[in-house]
C-alpha cells in the first residue's frame, strides 16, 4: 500500500498514509499517553501559582497575581544561587564518581566465573537500596561519626580524630560515597539485563579471531552496553538539577545549611515549610525549565556523537 | 513468517557449535583464556570489599531487630554486638491480624498494578521503538516532559478525587501506572537488540502485534523481568498515594503503610515537646521494631529476586538468525 | 529516628513537595471564597465568648495542683488509679446520630470497627466512625481534605500548626462556630467541658469566637526544660541545686565529658535554654515598643554561650551532626544532660531507662537565670496543643449532640467515663491488678493507641500508675518551678497573619543559621548578618510593623 503513491520525499510521506501504516504502533502507545495526559498534564494548571502570591485558602482564582515577582525574589536570593551551585557541583561529582560504578561493577560481576558466587553477590549488593536514607546515614554516623566506631578506636589509641561526617569541605565526597554505597548495587541491574542481551556467539567468534579478554570487552561488551549507557547518561544530564532530597534534608545541619542545600531542599525549606508556596513553585518551575533545556541539549550532544540518545536523530 | 519463528524457537537445538547451556559450576567457556592469578586476586579483593560494606550494615540491622529494648538502650543506638536477643519485635507485627489483611492487599495491588503497568509500558515502548514511525517523536517528547515538569501535589489530588478516586484502590495504581523512565529503558532495548529479527519478520508480513508477542518479548526477557521488578517494588512499597487517597481507610491499607504506623510512633510529633499525651504516645517506637520492619521489607525481595536473576543468563534467542 | 520505607514514594513525595508550591488547596476551584485571615483574639471581645470555668470536685488527686502566676498551675498527681470510678454523665449523651471523626495517631492504627469502637458507640449513643490517620503526615492529609472540601464531621487540628496552616481562615469557612453553645454559662450544660480551664479554650478561639474543643490541656505548658541523669550525677555527688547559672552548667560539661569513654555531657540544649538568658520566647514589649527575639542582646548572648559549649567539645558529636535520637543516647548514658519536652517524663520513659540500667532516674534542673542573679522566668506556651473542631455543615442540634459526646469524653481522670475512654470495657479490654487497670491483649490492640481523647479530654494529670516515684519526681519539680511561669506577650491571641508575614515569622534562613551556630559551625556574627538580611528582604521589619499595628496597638499584649 505504501507504493500507491510514489513519494517525492520518501521521508516525509503524506501523514495519512504514515498514520495508516503505523496505526497499530500509535494505538499501542495510546494507553500510556492517555494516563499521562490525565494524571500528569491536567494537573499542570497548578503551575500558575508561581506567578501569584498564592494563599492556600483563597485558591488560584482568589490569590493575587504578581507577575514575575517571585522570580525576581528568587534571582535576588543568595541562598537560591548557593543551592544552584551546590546542586550542579554535586551533580558533577556524582557524574564522575558514581555514574561509572554500576557499569564497572556489572562488568566485574559478569566476569566472575562461578555461578554460585556471582548469584550470591548479585542478590546481596542491591539490598542497601531498600534502606531508607535515615537508616543509611545513621549507619554512616555510627561507623564514621565523631563518636562512631572509627573515631572511638582512634581516640582509644590516642591518634587524633577524623572528622568525616561534619566536614563541609569534603561533604560532596561524603554524599557521593553514600550514594555509591546505597545505589550502586541497584544500578547494576539494568546493565546486567543489557549484558544478557549480548549475543555470546560474538564472543566466541572474536576469540576464534584471536581477540583477547580486553579487546572483547572493548569491541563487544561495551558496544553492547552503549545504548543503555548513553540513555542513562542523557537522563542523568537532564536530571543534573536533581541530586536527591532526603539525604540532604537529614545531613543539612551536620555541615551547615549553605553547604547542604540543593534545589529541592531549598524549595522545601523556603517554599513549603514556611508556606511561601509561590516562591517554592517559582523555584520548581525554574528547575523544570532548566531540566528540559538540559535534556534537550544532552540529547543533541548524543546525536552529535552519532548516538541515539532518547530517540534516533 | 512462521518459518522464521520456528527457527527462532528451535535454534538452540539446531545450531551446532554452541556450547551446552548448563555448564559445570565455575567452568569457563572453551574459548575463554585461563584467568591470571593477579587478575583473580584483584577481583577477589574488590568483590570481598563490596560484600563487606554491604553485609556489615545488614548484620547491624538484623542484630538490632533481634535485640531487647534494654539492649538497644544500653547501646544508645543501633546494636553492633548482640547482647540480649528476642523475637519480640517480629512477634508484635506477625501476630497482628491487620498485618495479615494488609499483606493480602499488598499482594493484590502489586500483582494488578504491575500487570497494568507492564501492559501499558511494553505496548508504549514497542509502539515508540520504530524510528520514523508516525508521531513517535512528538509522543516521546510528550512522555519525557512529564519527567521534569509536574503540576504539584494538590492539583493531582484534585484530578484523582474528581474522577472519584478518593478511598478507591485504583488511586494507588492508575496515577502512578506509567513510569516514563521504565518505558525509555524498554524502548532502548526493543529498538536495538532485536532489530534484525523484527526486520525479517516484517518482510515475512507479520503485523506489529504479532512481532511484539512472538519476537520482541521472548528475546528481551531480561529487561522485561527487570522492569517488572522496578514496577513491582514500586507498588509493593506504595506509600505516598496511600497517604493521599486512603489516609483514613485503615482496612484498605497495604502492608507497608501498616508497618509504617508501627514505627511512626512519637516521630516528628512537635507536641511531644510540649505535652505528654499520656503514656502510649510520648515514647518513640523501639529501634528494634524499626529494624524489624526494614528486615520484613527485604524478605519479599530476597524471595523474588532469584526469579529475576534467572533471566540474566546470556541471550537465548538473540543470535538465532545470525547464528 | 523514622524509617522511610519506600524510596520511590519518598522521591515522589520530594518531587511533589517541591511543587506542592503549585499545590496548596485550590479551594476556589471548588467555589471557595476569599481567605479570612483577620482573626486576632482581643481580650475584651474574647472574654464575652469564653466558656465559664466550673471546676469539678468529685475526684481528689493525691498531689493537689499548686497555682503559680495567672493561668499557671501544676498538674494534679495521682499515685494510684481511683478505685471508686464515679459516673459524671447521666444516661447516654447521644441521640443516635451518625458522624465521622478524623484524629491524628502516632502509632499503630487499631482495626476498623473493632469491639472497643462498638462499645464506645453504645456508651455514647451515636454511631461515630473513628478514622485515625498517621500523625507524621497528618498535615498533608488534612491539607488535601480541606482542598477537596472533604472535612469529616469532627476533626483534630493541632495548635502548633498555627499560624502557618491558617486554622483561623478555615474557622471562617469550613468549621462550626461553637460560641452560641459554649460561651459564658451556656457551657454549664456540659459540666465536664466547663471544668476545662478557661486558658485552654483560647487555643481554639479565632476572631473572638469559640471554634475548638481543647484536649490534654495543662496549666504547666512550657516548651521544655533541661533534663539530667539524676542517677549518674547523684552518684558523682552532683545535685540539681548546684546548677544555678550558665557557668555552672558549662563547668559540668567539663567535669562530665569523657570522650574516650564515649560520654559527652550534653545533647542539644538550644530550644530549652535560650530564655534563661532573659530572651523572650518570640516577642516582648519594652516600654511600649514591640521587640522581636532577633532584636534582643540576650538572645545573642545565649547563642554565643551555646556556640562555646559546642566548640568546647562538651556536646555529643551525633547531636552536632543533627542526629535526633538523643533519647536513646540519654538512656545509654552517652549524654547526661539533654533538653526536652516535659511530656518525655513518664512511665514509658522510666521503663525504657530501667531496661538499660536499673538505677535509671530522670531529673530536671530548676529554672535558673544565666547570670545566676534575679528570679528566673519561663514563657508559657498555649494551654493545649490539641484542639478539635466540628464541621460547619452540621445542624445546630447535631452540634449539640456532639458537644454532649465531647462532654462524655472530657470526663475527669478516674471517672467511669474516663476509664471507658482510656481503658475500654473491664474484663474485655483491661483487668484491675493491684488497683491499677492493666490492658488485656484486646485492650493493647484496640484501646491503647488513643483516639477519642484527641476529640476531647479533661485537663492533664500526672499519673504513672506502676511507677509512682516518677509522678512524685515530676510533681515536685513542677511545684518548685511553677512560680517561674509567666505569660508571654500575645499569649493565647491566635494571631492569623497574611502569607508574607507568616513566612517572615518562620524566618527559615535565620533559624538555619542559628542551628549551625549552636552546632559550632557558624559564628554569632553570621547569625547577626542573617538577621540583618531577614529584617530587610526577609520581611522581618514588615512583620514587626504589622504585628505592632494590627495586634499590639489594636488588641494589646494579651498578658
Amino acid at each position: 500500500m505504501t507504493a500507491l503513491r510514489p513519494a517525492l520525499r520518501p521521508a516525509r510521506r503524506n501523514w495519512r498514509v504514515r498514520l495508516r501504516r503505523d496505526r497499530s504502533l500509535v494505538l499501542m502507545a495510546l494507553p500510556a499517553v492517555l494516563l499521562l495526559l490525565v494524571f500528569n498534564y491536567v494537573p499542570l494548571f497548578g503551575l500558575v501559582t508561581a506567578f501569584q502570591e498564592y494563599d492556600p485558602l483563597s485558591g488560584v482564582s482568589g490569590s493575587a497575581w504578581v507577575g514575575l515577582h517571585q522570580f525576581e525574589r528568587l534571582f535576588g536570593d543568595p541562598l537560591f544561587w548557593s543551592a544552584v551551585r551546590n546542586t550542579l557541583y554535586l551533580s558533577f561529582v556524582q557524574l564522575v564518581l558514581f555514574f561509572p560504578v554500576p557499569v564497572a561493577l556489572a562488568l566485574l560481576l559478569n566476569s566472575v566465573l562461578s555461578d554460585r558466587i556471582r548469584n550470591f553477590i548479585q542478590s546481596v549488593v542491591y539490598l542497601p537500596h531498600f534502606f531508607s536514607w535515615v537508616l543509611a546515614i545513621t549507619i554512616f554516623q555510627q561507623m564514621l561519626g565523631g563518636a562512631g566506631v572509627l573515631n572511638q578506636f582512634l581516640r582509644s589509641h590516642d591518634i587524633g580524630t577524623w572528622d568525616v561526617m561534619t566536614n563541609p569541605d569534603t561533604f560532596a565526597l561524603l554524599v557521593t560515597s553514600q550514594v555509591i554505597w546505597k545505589e550502586a548495587g541497584w544500578g547494576i541491574i539494568v546493565f546486567l539485563a543489557a549484558l544478557a542481551a549480548i549475543n555470546t556467539d560474538l564472543y566466541e567468534a572474536a576469540a576464534a579471531d584471536g581477540a583477547g579478554r580486553w579487546r572483547r570487552l572493548w569491541h563487544i561488551t561495551l558496544p553492547g552496553l552503549r545504548g543503555v549507557i548513553v540513555l542513562m547518561l542523557v537522563l542523568r544530564l537532564g536530571n543534573a538539577l536533581t541530586v536527591g532530597f532526603e539525604q540532604f534534608l537529614i545531613q543539612r545541619y551536620a555541615v551547615g545549611h549553605d553547604t547542604a542545600d540543593v534545589l529541592d531542599t531549598f524549595a522545601f525549606y523556603y517554599g513549603i515549610a514556611t508556606n511561601d508556596y509561590s516562591y517554592g513553585a517559582a523555584a520548581g518551575l525554574f528547575k523544570s525549565i532548566i531540566s528540559l533545556l538540559l535534556i534537550w541539549g544532552a540529547n543533541k550532544l548524543a546525536h552529535a556523537f552519532g548516538e541515539d540518545g532518547l530517540y534516533r536523530a | 513468517m512462521t518459518d522464521t519463528l520456528t527457527i527462532a524457537r528451535t535454534e538452540e537445538h539446531t545450531v551446532a557449535p554452541r556450547p551446552p547451556r548448563r555448564r559445570r559450576r565455575g567452568a569457563r567457556r572453551s574459548w575463554e583464556e585461563p584467568p591470571t592469578a593477579a587478575g583473580e586476586a584483584a577481583k577477589g579483593v574488590t568483590l570481598g570489599g563490596v560484600l563487606l560494606v554491604v553485609l556489615v550494615p545488614l548484620w547491624i540491622v538484623v542484630v538490632t531487630s533481634l535485640s531487647t529494648q534494654g539492649s538497644v538502650n544500653r547501646a544508645g543506638g543501633l546494636v553492633i554486638w548482640p547482647d540480649e536477643l528476642t523475637f519480640a519485635a517480629y512477634r508484635v507485627m506477625l501476630e497482628d491480624g491487620t498485618v495479615r489483611t494488609a499483606l493480602l492487599v499488598s499482594l493484590g495491588i502489586t500483582a494488578v498494578g504491575t500487570l497494568v503497568s507492564m501492559v501499558v509500558s511494553v505496548l508504549c515502548a514497542y509502539g515508540l521503538s520504530r524510528s520514523r514511525s508516525f508521531a513517535h517523536r512528538f509522543l516521546l517528547t510528550l512522555l519525557i516532559v512529564t519527567m521534569f515538569v509536574n503540576g504539584g501535589l494538590i492539583p493531582t489530588f484534585l484530578v484523582v478525587t474528581g474522577l472519584g478516586g478518593y478511598g478507591q484502590w485504583w488511586s494507588l495504581v492508575l496515577p502512578s501506572a506509567v513510569s516514563v523512565f521504565n518505558i525509555l529503558i524498554l524502548r532502548a532495548f526493543y529498538s536495538s537488540t532485536s532489530a534484525d529479527l523484527v526486520e525479517a519478520a516484517r518482510i515475512d508480513g507479520a503485523g506489529d502485534w504479532r512481532i511484539l508477542w512472538s519476537i520482541v518479548l521472548p528475546t528481551s526477557r531480561a529487561v522485561t523481568a527487570v522492569i517488572a521488578l522496578f514496577y513491582g517494588v514500586g507498588y509493593w512499597n506504595s506509600f505516598f498515594n496511600v497517604m493521599l487517597y486512603l489516609p483514613t481507610d485503615s482496612e484498605k491499607w497495604p502492608l507497608q503503610y501498616v508497618l509504617y504506623t508501627y514505627v511512626s510512633r512519637g516521630n516528628g510529633m512537635p507536641g511531644s515537646v510540649n505535652q505528654g499525651f499520656g503514656d502510649a504516645l510520648s515514647q518513640t517506637a523501639p529501634l528494634s521494631l524499626q529494624m524489624a520492619v526494614v528486615v520484613l521489607t527485604l524478605v519479599p525481595l530476597l524471595i523474588v529476586y532469584p526469579f529475576v536473576q534467572k533471566h540474566f543468563r546470556t541471550g537465548v534467542l538473540t543470535g538465532a538468525i545470525k547464528g | 529516628m523514622g524509617i522511610e520505607l519506600n524510596r520511590r514514594s519518598f522521591l515522589n513525595a520530594a518531587a511533589t513537595a517541591a511543587a506542592l508550591a503549585a499545590a496548596g488547596p485550590l479551594l476556589s476551584a471548588c467555589g471557595g471564597g476569599g481567605a479570612q485571615r483577620a482573626g486576632v483574639n482581643s481580650e475584651s471581645g474574647l472574654r464575652a465568648a469564653l466558656p465559664a470555668h466550673v471546676p469539678l470536685s468529685s475526684i481528689k488527686p493525691d498531689i493537689a495542683s499548686i497555682a503559680g502566676g495567672p493561668d499557671a498551675l501544676t498538674d494534679p498527681g495521682f499515685l494510684t488509679y481511683p478505685a471508686n470510678r464515679v459516673a459524671t454523665v447521666p444516661g447516654v449523651p447521644g441521640k443516635g446520630g451518625r458522624y465521622s471523626a478524623v484524629v491524628p495517631l502516632w502509632g499503630t492504627i487499631p482495626p476498623a470497627d473493632n469491639a472497643f469502637y462498638q462499645a464506645m458507640d453504645k456508651a455514647l449513643g451515636i454511631r461515630l466512625e473513628m478514622k485515625p490517620a498517621d500523625g507524621n503526615t497528618y498535615n498533608t492529609i488534612v491539607s488535601t481534605m480541606t482542598a477537596a472540601k472533604r472535612l469529616p464531621d469532627w476533626i483534630t487540628l493541632p495548635s502548633w500548626w498555627n499560624p502557618n496552616f491558617n486554622t483561623g481562615g478555615l474557622a471562617g469557612s469550613q468549621l462550626a462556630d461553637l460560641t452560641p453553645f459554649l460561651s459564658g454559662d451556656n457551657v454549664k450544660k456540659y459540666p465536664n467541658l466547663a471544668a476545662i480551664p478557661t486558658a485552654a479554650w483560647r487555643a481554639g478561639a479565632w476572631g473572638d469566637k469559640i471554634y475548638g474543643i481543647p484536649s490534654f490541656s495543662s496549666g504547666f505548658a512550657i516548651t521544655g526544660t533541661t533534663f539530667y541523669r539524676r542517677d549518674v550525677l547523684e552518684a558523682r555527688g552532683i545535685t540539681a541545686d548546684q546548677v544555678k547559672s550558665a557557668d555552672d552548667l558549662m563547668n559540668l560539661g567539663k567535669e562530665l565529658t569523657d570522650a574516650k569513654a564515649g560520654v559527652w555531657a550534653f545533647d542539644d540544649l538550644y530550644t530549652y535554654l535560650y530564655t534563661s538568658f532573659g530572651a523572650p520566647l518570640k516577642w516582648k514589649v519594652d516600654n511600649g515598643k514591640l521587640v522581636h527575639l532577633f532584636q534582643t542582646d540576650e538572645w545573642f548572648e545565649a547563642l554565643d554561650w551555646l556556640h562555646r559549649l559546642a566548640t568546647a567539645g562538651y556536646v555529643h558529636p551525633d547531636a552536632l551532626a543533627g542526629d535526633q535520637a538523643g533519647t536513646t543516647r540519654f538512656y545509654a548514658g552517652k549524654v547526661l544532660i539533654a533538653g526536652g519536652g516535659t511530656g518525655a517524663w513518664n512511665l514509658a520513659d522510666h521503663q525504657n531507662g530501667v531496661a538499660a540500667n536499673p538505677a535509671y532516674r530522670r531529673g530536671a534542673f530548676d529554672f535558673f537565670t544565666a547570670d545566676g542573679k534575679g528570679t528566673p522566668r519561663v514563657d508559657m506556651g498555649p494551654a493545649t496543643s490539641i484542639v478539635s473542631y466540628l464541621n460547619a455543615n452540621l445542624k445546630p442540634e447535631q452540634v449539640e449532640e456532639l458537644l454532649a459526646v465531647a462532654n462524655y469524653l472530657a470526663a475527669p481522670f478516674g471517672s467511669a467515663e474516663y476509664t471507658m475512654v482510656n481503658f475500654g470495657v473491664e474484663g474485655t479490654h483491661f483487668t484491675t491488678e493491684g488497683g491499677v487497670p492493666a490492658p488485656t491483649e484486646a485492650g493493647r490492640k484496640e484501646v491503647q493507641a488513643q483516639t477519642y481523647p484527641f476529640l476531647a479530654s479533661p485537663a492533664q494529670v500526672i499519673s504513672n500508675q506502676t511507677a509512682p516515684n516518677v509522678t512524685k519526681d515530676l510533681a515536685a519539680w513542677q511545684a518548685a518551678n511553677v512560680k517561674a511561669l509567666a505569660k508571654p506577650v500575645f499569649w493565647g491571641m491566635n494571631v492569623s497573619m497574611p502569607q508574607a508575614q507568616a513566612t517572615a515569622e518562620a524566618a527559615q534562613a535565620v533559624m538555619d543559621t542559628v542551628k549551625d551556630c549552636y552546632h559550632g559551625k557558624k559564628k554569632v556574627q553570621d547569625v547577626k548578618d542573617a538577621v540583618a538580611t531577614w529584617k530587610g528582604s526577609g520581611g522581618g521589619d514588615r512583620l514587626i510593623a504589622w504585628m505592632d499595628e494590627n495586634v499590639l496597638q489594636k488588641h494589646g499584649t494579651g498578658q
